[in-house]
C-alpha cells in the first residue's frame, strides 16, 4: 500500500513539472502585458520600461523559466506583479475557504442526491420517482447564474431568511452550497436510482427478499452498498472539480476563493499569480485523485493496485 | 452573522461599536468590483486601491464630490514666478494614526517613494512636473531638486514650467502622505492621517475601517465603514435591497425596475467619464478626414445611447464633459446623417466603403451591444466592420500599439480638469500608452495644449480649452459617443451620501446610518 502511495507520487513529479512548461510558454505567448494592467489607463513609455526591468521580464525566457523553476523547488511560488504580494500566502488564505464551499456543496449533493436516488428507485415509475427525475432534468438544465441569481433574491432579499453574499458564518454557506451542489445533486441522484435499480433486481436480492428480510434492510444494507462504487467514482470527480475553484458560483455569492484570485489574475496578466495557481490546482487535483482511487480499494476489496 | 464574525476579528477595536445597540445603526456599508491591488498608495493606480487610500490618508489637497478641489493636508498655498513655484503650508497639530506628528519631511519622502521604481508603483506622472522628478525617477539622481522642505510647516515644488493644475495632482490617492520612514509592511497595515483608520482586510472579502476620532477635518459621524469586495452586479443590488449596503450603482438591466419601484433611491449624476471609438488616424483609409467624419455621420449615437445604454448619458460633441469648464454644450455637432456619410465616403474615394476591424474588450457585455449597434450603423453606408472580441488586457494592448483599426473605449477622469481629456487624449507626445490611442496628431493642437497647461488665469484657460476641443472634434479623431450619466442607489436608512464625480471624492466623513 505505501509502495503503491510512495510510486503514484514520484510520477507526478514529472505530471507537475510538464504543466509548469505548458503553463509558462502558453502564458508568454498570450496577447496582453502585466506591466500595461499595471500603470492603469495612462503612463508613459520610460516608466513600463522601468517597471519590464523591475519585474524581470526583459529577461531571456529560458532564464525566466529556470529562476521560477529554482523558486518553486524551493517552496516559493513568488510575488504577484500587480500586489506585490506572496503568491503562497494568497492562495493559503483563499484555500480554506474553496475547501469550506467544496465541503458543503458535496454534502448536500451526496444528501439529498443519495436520497433522491434510493428513493426513486425503490418504486420504479411511481409518482416520486418522476418528481425525483423532473428534478434531476432540472438541476442539469438550469444555468448556475440563474438559479444563484434566483436564489438571492427569493431566501435574502424577499424572506430575507439567508444573507444574499459573502463569507461568515454557517448561513453564508448555505445558498453558494446549494447553487454550486445543484448539479452534482442531479447526477448522483440519476447515478444512484440506476445502480440501485441494477442491483435490487440481480440475484442475491432476491434471495434476500426470499429470506424474508426486512425490505429496509434489503435495500438499505445490501443494496445501498453494493450501488456506491459507481456514486463514489462520480462524488470522487466533483471533488476535484470543486476544489479548483468554483468560478461563477464564487463570483455571484462574492466568496472569496481561489477561482476567483485565478480569474483577476488572468484578466491582470499577472504572470506569476496564475502559474502559482495553475501549479497549486494541479497539486490539489492529483491528490485527490490520489485519494479517490485509495477509497475505492477501501470500498471494493476487489479493486487492489498491485 | 457578519456584524457577530466583524465583531469577533476585531474585538480590541470595537467593542463598543459592535456591542452597544448603535452597533449596526453606526456602520457603514460599501463595496468594491474587486479587491484593491494595495493599500499603499503607492501602488493606487486602480480605483478600489484610490478609494481606500482616500478613507486611510490624506494629499496636500482633496477633491470633494463635485470635483471641487479643497485643501487637504496643506491648509493653503502660494503660487509665485508666475506659476513656476508653489509653496505648499501644512495643517498644524495633525498626527498620523500612530500619533506620530505630521511634519513638511513626511512629503518629501512621501514623494521620493513614489518616484522611486523599486516601489513598482507605475504611476508617478503627477510628480513628473516637479524640477529633478524624472531624472530621479530614471536613477540618474539620487535627489529631487524642486522639492524643498521649508522647515516643518511648509514644502515648495519648483515645477520645469508653469503649470495652473498642478495643485490638482496632489489630490490624486497615488501621492497621499504617507509617514517616513515608511513602514515595511504600509500595504497591509496602512498608517495615514485620514478620516478612517484601518482594522482588517480579507482579500476578496472585505476591509473594515474604523473612525478617526482625532481627524482634522472633524470626525466621522459614523463608527466603522465595511467595504465588501463583491463581483456581480445584480448581487451587489441584492445586497442593498436586503439592507446590507449604503449604497450602489444600479445594474445596467435593471433601471427600468428601479425607476418604478425605488425612485426615491436613486441618484443620477453626470460623471467625468466619456465613450467614444478611437479611430486609429494613422491607419488605412482612416487617415482620410472625410472618412472619420462619415464615420461620426453614420451612426445614430442618440439612439444607441437610449436603447442599448439605457438612455444613461448625454451624447458627447466633443471630449470634455458638460461638468468641467471649457466644456461647450451647445456646439453644433456632427449629427445622424447617412446620405452625408455616402457622399464624404465617395468625395474620398470610398463609394463601396471598405473594411475595417472594430476591437472591444469582452469583459462588458453592454459595451459589446454598443459595439454591434455601431457595426449595423456603419454596415448601412458601406463600412464592413469586423468586431474583434478580445479580453480587455488584449483589447488595451491592441489599442496601445497601434495594431486596432478602431477600439471600442472610455476614458474616466484622474482629476477633475479639462486638461485630463485634452493632454493624455489628443497630445501627439502620449501616443499609445499615454492615452492617445487615435494616434492623432496635430502640431497647433498640441502647442495649443501645451499653453493651456502653462496658462495660469482660469478664464483664459477655459477658453483654450474650448478652442482645443473644438479643433480637435472638427478633426474627428474619434467615433463621439457619449458622456455617461451614472445611476446610483442610496439605502433609504443613509444619510449625507452623495455619488462622488471623482472616485477619491467621497471619504463617508458626512454619512450616517439612521436607525
Amino acid at each position: 500500500m505505501i509502495r503503491t502511495l510512495g510510486r503514484r507520487l514520484l510520477l507526478t513529479v514529472p505530471t507537475l513539472f510538464g504543466v509548469l512548461v505548458v503553463a509558462f510558454l502558453l502564458l508568454n505567448v498570450v496577447p496582453g502585458d502585466p506591466v500595461l494592467e499595471m500603470v492603469g489607463e495612462r503612463a508613459d513609455s520610460a516608466t513600463i520600461a522601468r517597471l519590464r526591468a523591475e519585474l524581470h521580464l526583459d529577461d531571456p525566457l529560458p532564464a525566466q523559466f529556470g529562476h521560477y523553476v529554482w523558486g518553486v523547488v524551493r517552496g516559493d511560488l513568488g510575488r504577484s506583479y500587480i500586489t506585490r504580494r506572496p503568491i503562497a500566502r494568497d492562495l493559503a488564505e483563499r484555500f480554506p475557504k474553496t475547501v469550506q464551499l467544496a465541503l458543503a456543496a458535496m454534502t448536500f449533493a451526496a444528501v439529498t442526491g443519495i436520497t433522491l436516488g434510493v428513493l426513486a428507485a425503490v418504486r420504479p415509475g411511481g409518482a416520486f420517482d418522476r418528481i425525483a427525475l423532473l428534478l434531476s432534468y432540472l438541476g442539469v438544465s438550469f444555468p448556475v447564474y440563474w438559479v444563484g441569481l434566483l436564489l438571492i433574491l427569493l431566501f435574502a432579499v424577499t424572506l430575507r431568511w439567508l444573507p444574499p453574499s459573502g463569507s461568515g458564518g454557517p448561513t453564508f454557506l448555505v445558498l453558494p452550497a446549494a447553487t454550486l451542489g445543484m448539479r452534482s445533486v442531479a447526477f448522483l441522484a440519476r447515478m444512484t436510482r440506476g445502480a440501485m435499480q441494477d442491483v435490487l433486481s440481480s440475484d442475491f436480492i432476491r434471495t434476500a427478499r426470499a429470506k424474508g428480510l426486512p425490505e429496509l434492510a434489503v435495500v438499505g444494507k445490501h443494496a445501498f452498498r453494493n450501488a456506491l462504487i459507481p456514486v463514489i467514482t462520480v462524488l470522487g470527480l466533483d471533488v476535484g472539480n470543486y476544489l479548483t475553484g468554483s468560478l461563477l458560483t464564487e463570483t455571484i455569492f462574492a466568496w472569496p476563493g481561489v477561482g476567483r484570485y485565478v480569474l483577476s489574475a488572468i484578466a491582470k496578466r499577472d504572470l506569476p499569480a496564475i502559474q502559482g495557481s495553475i501549479l497549486f490546482l494541479s497539486v490539489v487535483f492529483v491528490v485527490v485523485n490520489l485519494l479517490t482511487d485509495l477509497v475505492y480499494a477501501q470500498a471494493d476489496p476487489r479493486i487492489a493496485y498491485d | 452573522m457578519r456584524l457577530f464574525r466583524l465583531c469577533v476579528a476585531t474585538a480590541p477595536l470595537l467593542l463598543a461599536a459592535c456591542g452597544s445597540k448603535s452597533g449596526g445603526a453606526a456602520s457603514l456599508a460599501y463595496y468594491e468590483t474587486y479587491d484593491p491591488r494595495s493599500l499603499d498608495p503607492a501602488l493606487s493606480t486602480d480605483v478600489p486601491t484610490g478609494e481606500m487610500v482616500s478613507y486611510v490618508f490624506d494629499g496636500l489637497t482633496a477633491f470633494d464630490v463635485n470635483g471641487k478641489l479643497l485643501p487637504g493636508l496643506a491648509d493653503r498655498w502660494t503660487i509665485e514666478r508666475s506659476g513656476q513655484r508653489y509653496v505648499f503650508h501644512l495643517r498644524p497639530g495633525v498626527r498620523f494614526h500612530n500619533s506620530r506628528p505630521f511634519k513638511a519631511e513626511d512629503v518629501r519622502a512621501t514623494f521620493l517613494r513614489v518616484l522611486d521604481p523599486a516601489s513598482t508603483g507605475g504611476r508617478a506622472w503627477p510628480l513628473y512636473p516637479i524640477a529633478g522628478a524624472q531624472a530621479y525617477a530614471a536613477r540618474q539622481a539620487t535627489d529631487v531638486r524642486g522639492i524643498q522642505v521649508l522647515g516643518d510647516t511648509a514644502v515648495a515644488f519648483d515645477l520645469t514650467e508653469p503649470l495652473a493644475i498642478f495643485p490638482k495632482f496632489l489630490a490624486m490617492p497615488v501621492v497621499s502622505i504617507v509617514p517616513s520612514p515608511a513602514p515595511a509592511d504600509l500595504a497591509a497595515h496602512p498608517i495615514g492621517t485620514g478620516p478612517w483608520r484601518f482594522v482588517a482586510w480579507q482579500h476578496d472579502d472585505y476591509l473594515l475601517f474604523a473612525k478617526n476620532p482625532d481627524y482634522w477635518g472633524g470626525a466621522p459621524l459614523a463608527d466603522t465603514l465595511s467595504v465588501r469586495i463583491i463581483p456581480e452586479p445584480l448581487t451587489q443590488a441584492a445586497e442593498l435591497e436586503a439592507g446590507h449596503l449604503s449604497a450602489v450603482e444600479v445594474p445596467f438591466g435593471e433601471g427600468a425596475r428601479w425607476r418604478a419601484q425605488r425612485p426615491a433611491w436613486l441618484q443620477g449624476k453626470p460623471a467625468l467619464r466619456v465613450m467614444y471609438v478611437a479611430l486609429n488616424n494613422q491607419r488605412g483609409p482612416l487617415t482620410d478626414l472625410r472618412v472619420r467624419q462619415a464615420i461620426n455621420h453614420a451612426v445614430n449615437v442618440p439612439e444607441i445611447l437610449r436603447t442599448v445604454w439605457d438612455g444613461r448619458g448625454v451624447v458627447a460633441r466633443g471630449a470634455i464633459p458638460p461638468l468641467l469648464p471649457g466644456a461647450d454644450t451647445a456646439r453644433a455637432g456632427f449629427g445622424f446623417d447617412p446620405a452625408k456619410a455616402r457622399q464624404l465616403l465617395a468625395a474620398a474615394g470610398y463609394p463601396d466603403g471598405f473594411a475595417v476591424q472594430l476591437w472591444r474588450s469582452s469583459s462588458n457585455i453592454v459595451l459589446g451591444r454598443v459595439a454591434q449597434a455601431v457595426q449595423a450603423d456603419l454596415e448601412k453606408v458601406g463600412i464592413r466592420v469586423e468586431l474583434v472580441e478580445r479580453d480587455a488586457s488584449s483589447q488595451r494592448q491592441a489599442a496601445r500599439s497601434g495594431k486596432a483599426d478602431m477600439a471600442l473605449l472610455d476614458w474616466w477622469a484622474d482629476y477633475p480638469d479639462a486638461d485630463n481629456f485634452l493632454f493624455p487624449l489628443f497630445h501627439s507626445g502620449n501616443f499609445g500608452p499615454g492615452g492617445n490611442y487615435a494616434f492623432y496628431r496635430d502640431p497647433i493642437t498640441d502647442s495649443l495644449i501645451l499653453r493651456a497647461r502653462r496658462t495660469a488665469d482660469d478664464g483664459a484657460r477655459t477658453a483654450l480649452y474650448r478652442q482645443i476641443d473644438e479643433r480637435v472634434y472638427r478633426a474627428a479623431p474619434w467615433l463621439y459617443l457619449w458622456f455617461p450619466v451614472d445611476l446610483w442607489a442610496k439605502h433609504p436608512k443613509v444619510e449625507g451620501w452623495e455619488f462622488p464625480v471623482i472616485s477619491n471624492g467621497q471619504r463617508w466623513t458626512g454619512v450616517r446610518r439612521l436607525p
